[in-house]
Parts: structure tokens; sequence; C-alpha cells
């Protein structure tokens, strides 16, 4: 039996976090939550975590922000960190992803989808 | 938010706010319209840049089988977020937001919890944003209509005749297009 995935999620909206939270913990994942980039780098700096799933539209550190910096430091430069967003556009995701993003998923989340992509990504 | 101006349509650009649309402007021109049954419109106005934005939902029935509750919030949620940050990619700010909801009538008895669903769904999401409601219209059994001036925050709702309602059905969650995961 392999210990349980932590995930921790990174949105300024609390509905959004509030929908991960059940869509995640609901299949057995332990979840954390923080408000913006800001918050989860501070909680990052504390705790482990298996996977970062965050929003790029956020006050004080956005997502692309976020990924940037933890790619900078040792501690999470092979973090799987995935991407969710209301962002359609190309360049958003090409943006995203040489900043050092590992997945790109676009809101409205379908949970399914989601769960597959995070156990794909934790290995 | 209020009618300090009078209510004219000389030269108005007006732009129809279509079920499943988020739309942000804050040209002095312009004007947001709706008809509402059971759906919802969320008008939300800055007043230090005067700046407005309109939604407009229904929540999606959850896919078949599924143990989710009775409607499905991912879609509500979307719109509302997708508005949201409309308003602050056009310099608003979160805590200035000012909100009006509008809609969620029961237009008749086999769609009745819909509209009652919608207006709880639009209440609790404001609340837990933290975003004031400066007034609302909800509930009852007519249509309404919306006619919103975004970049200055005038909202004038009437009741109109339910038969101006467009087809509103839940539908289903866009699961299809959306929330596909591409793996870099």
């Amino acid at each position: 039996m392999s210990k349980t995935t932590r995930i921790l999620t990174v949105d300024d909206s609390a509905s959004m976090r509030a929908l991960l939270n059940h869509a995640l913990t609901s299949q057995g994942f332990d979840v954390a939550q923080a408000e913006d980039g800001e918050v989860a780098l501070e909680w990052l700096a504390l705790n482990e975590v298996d996977v970062v799933i965050t929003d790029i539209n956020m006050p004080r550190l956005d997502g692309f922000g976020l990924i940037e910096k933890l790619r900078a430091g040792n501690r999470h430069r092979d973090r799987p960190i995935l991407v969710l967003t209301t962002e359609s556009s190309e360049e958003k995701k090409t943006r995203a992803r040489s900043a050092g993003a590992t997945g790109w998923i676009v809101k409205p989340f379908d949970p399914e989808k989601l769960v597959a992509a995070v156990r794909r990504v934790a290995h | 938010m209020s009618f300090e101006a009078p209510f004219s349509a000389t030269a108005m650009t007006r732009i129809n706010i279509l079920q499943g649309q988020a739309r942000v402007s804050a040209g002095p021109r312009v004007e947001f319209s709706t008809v509402l049954g059971s759906c919802v419109a969320t008008c939300l106005f800055d007043p230090d840049i005067q700046i407005g934005g309109m939604n407009h939902f229904l929540l999606a029935e959850p896919p078949p089988g599924a143990s989710t509750g009775d409607f499905d919030e991912h879609y509500g949620v979307y719109l509302m977020e997708l508005l949201i940050n409309e308003m602050l990619a056009n310099g608003a700010a979160k805590s200035r937001l000012r909100a009006h909801l509008y809609g969620g009538a029961n237009l008749n008895a086999g769609l009745a919890r819909i509209g009652t669903k919608n207006a709880a769904f639009a209440h609790s999401f404001l609340a837990s944003e933290r975003i004031t409601v400066v007034r609302e219209d909800l509930g009852g059994n007519n249509a309404r209509r919306i006619d919103f001036r975004p970049a200055h925050g005038q909202v004038r709702c009437r009741t109109v005749e339910n038969t101006l309602v467009a087809d509103t059905r839940p539908t289903p969650r866009p699961s299809l297009s959306r929330g596909d995961v591409e793996l870099f």
C-alpha cells in the first residue's frame, strides 16, 4: 500500500479551493490549500508535498511567479506543478511551460481528468 | 451603484449577454442587457475606476449517475471566476467590487428548484469571496430584463413576459471541451 499523495492547491477563489478540496479528498488525497503564490511559498518552505496545483491569476504572487520561484530553488525543482486556470491563450500556456510547469488544465475542471492527471504526475 | 443620471437610451451600444457568457467594459456608452428566467446574472462594479461586468449562468446538471448533489457548481464557479478575473485584469480591485444579483425565478413547476438553486449558489459564492451584494432582485415567478451600464454601475431591472426568456435548460457540464489535461 503506497502512502497518501499530498497536494497543495493554490487559488485565490475560496469557492474554487472548496471545489478542488472536495474533488481531491474524496479520492483519498491529502489536500492543503493556499490563497496566493506568497502563501504557497511560505507553506512549501516548511512542508512536504507531492504535487502542486496552481491558478494563474492571483494577487501578490501569481502562478507564473510561483512556478519560477519554485524552479529557482533546490527544494521543489522537480516537483510536479499543474496549472489550473480560466486562461485559454496559447501565449499564457507557453509562458507556463517555459516557467517550468508540468501540465496545463483549463477550467472548468473535470474531477476525473484532474485526478487522473495528479496520479500520473505524482509517481 | 445608483440611478444618479437619467437612464436615457441615446447612442448606447447594447451588448446582449447570453447564458454562459461573462463580459467586462469601461465604455461610457456601453450597456449590457440580458433576459433572465431561472438563470442568474451577476453585475460587478468597481466605483473607483468606473468599470463593470456581467455574467449570466444556469447551474449545470451533474453527469448521469454522479452523486455530487442536485446541481453541479463547477460551471457557476467558472463563470463567476471568469467575470472576476476579467475585472481584475482591467484594473479592478476585489475588495472594491460591489455586486448586484438578478434572476433565479421559478417560471414553472417543472423547473421549480432551478431558479432557487441558482440564486442560493450566487449568494454563497459571493459571501465566500467576501464581495458585498448591494442590490438584488431574485426569485419569484416572473422573467426579468436587466440593463446594466458597466462604466456607471447603473442597473435597471424590469419584469417582462415569461415568453421572452430563451429556452433555458440546465446545460450538461462542458467537460468534453474543458478540463482537458495537457502534460508538457
